[in-house]
């Protein structure tokens, strides 16, 4: 287990702002919220492990109310859902993806495109 | 440790926990009731630093159970005693965690001034690392402090009502022979008796812990009253 700093002093970092207000957000705690064991949770935290899977950190981003997505990124993990949805429509949602990076497009495009999207539905 | 370690009155160290407890509890606006929430005291009101490893390989020291790094404001609980892996070590942990309470609220002073210097210069943080059945007076104290914080005199009477419906003790003289007999325990060995063994789980602590408390409390009587003046 090479570990990630980055990623555990994030996780670390949030939950303790959250403790500061709420003391059930200790170490064993969240673990078990998680559902994780704590001494887990604290060698991810402190960098000495890797992050634990996609499940385990959405869970942890939905108890931490921050982006699932920001703390993924970090792990360099992706979100499972995203490979459902590729496979409800193989060919057409590969297609999109790689146009839409063979095409260069920029994050703020893509935020763009799916603005306009979502006032249409 | 070259210099004299302070005695502190049992009656002190008691009334220390009770004040932690009321801080706490009016900090976060919550009622504290068994089990005595002792990480979230650490972690939260304290504000330590908290985490597991294996302090053992850490230290180069067999036996450690818990360690506290007074200048850094970290805690460290050896992994053997994480309750979310083995469960059946809750107790054990709970007053581990208590114990380093202990040490945080009782000595931290004398670490940060007279060693607490001498370590800075040397430019180390030295811990202070609570081994089992370690007995010096260090030790004893951060034990003591374990006990009152986690069974609180009050919550302890309270909670012996609700199971037992009065506060009459529990003479244990028969019950403890008893078991002695049936596990062929040396005269000096003392087991745990039911009252002891059913709530123990409420205050989360060891059946042993508790039967400790019990005795203290006199609410467990191991000897024969003494008959009174006039009875």
């Amino acid at each position: 287990m090479a570990g990630n700093p980055r990623f555990g002093k994030r996780v670390r970092d949030l939950r303790e702002a959250k403790k500061a207000v709420d003391p059930s957000f200790s170490l064993r705690q969240f673990a078990v919220k998680v559902g994780i064991s704590a001494t887990f949770l604290s060698k991810v935290e402190t960098g000495e492990f890797d992050p634990p899977s996609a499940e385990n950190i959405i869970k942890m981003a939905e108890l931490l109310d921050v982006d699932a997505d920001e703390l993924l990124a970090l792990a360099n993990k992706t979100d499972p859902e995203l490979e459902e949805i590729i496979k409800t429509a193989p060919k057409a949602m590969a297609d999109l993806l790689r146009t839409a990076r063979d095409r260069g497009l920029t994050t703020d495009d893509l935020e763009r495109i799916t603005k306009s999207m979502k006032r249409k539905s | 440790m070259a210099r004299k370690i302070d005695f502190i009155h049992k009656e002190t160290i008691e009334a220390g926990t009770l004040v932690l407890l009321g801080d706490y509890s009016r900090k976060y606006g919550l009622t504290v009731g068994p089990p005595v929430p002792v990480e979230e005291i650490l972690e939260a009101h304290l504000g330590l630093a908290y985490d597991f490893d294996d302090l053992p390989r850490l230290m180069g020291t067999p036996d450690v159970l818990g360690g506290t790094w007074f200048r850094s404001r970290e805690v460290k609980i050896d992994q053997s005693l994480d309750p979310t892996v083995f469960p059946s070590q809750l107790g054990r942990y709970r007053f581990t965690v208590a114990h380093e309470v202990g040490h945080w609220e009782l000595h931290r002073h004398r670490y940060l001034s007279a060693e607490g210097q001498a370590a800075m210069f040397a430019g180390e943080d030295r811990p202070v690392v609570c081994r089992s059945n370690d007995t010096s007076p260090l030790e004893w104290q951060a034990d003591r402090f374990a006990g009152y914080l986690l069974m609180p005199k009050e919550m302890v009477f309270a909670q012996w009502e609700t199971m037992h419906g009065n506060r009459e003790p529990y003479i244990a003289i028969d019950e403890i022979e008893d078991l002695k007999a049936r596990w062929g325990l040396a005269d000096d060995d003392r087991p745990t008796v039911d009252v002891a063994r059913q709530m123990a789980p409420v205050f989360e602590v060891s059946a042993k812990a508790m039967q400790i408390r019990l005795i203290e409390l006199g609410l467990i009587r191991t000897k024969v009253p003494e008959p009174g003046l006039f009875s």
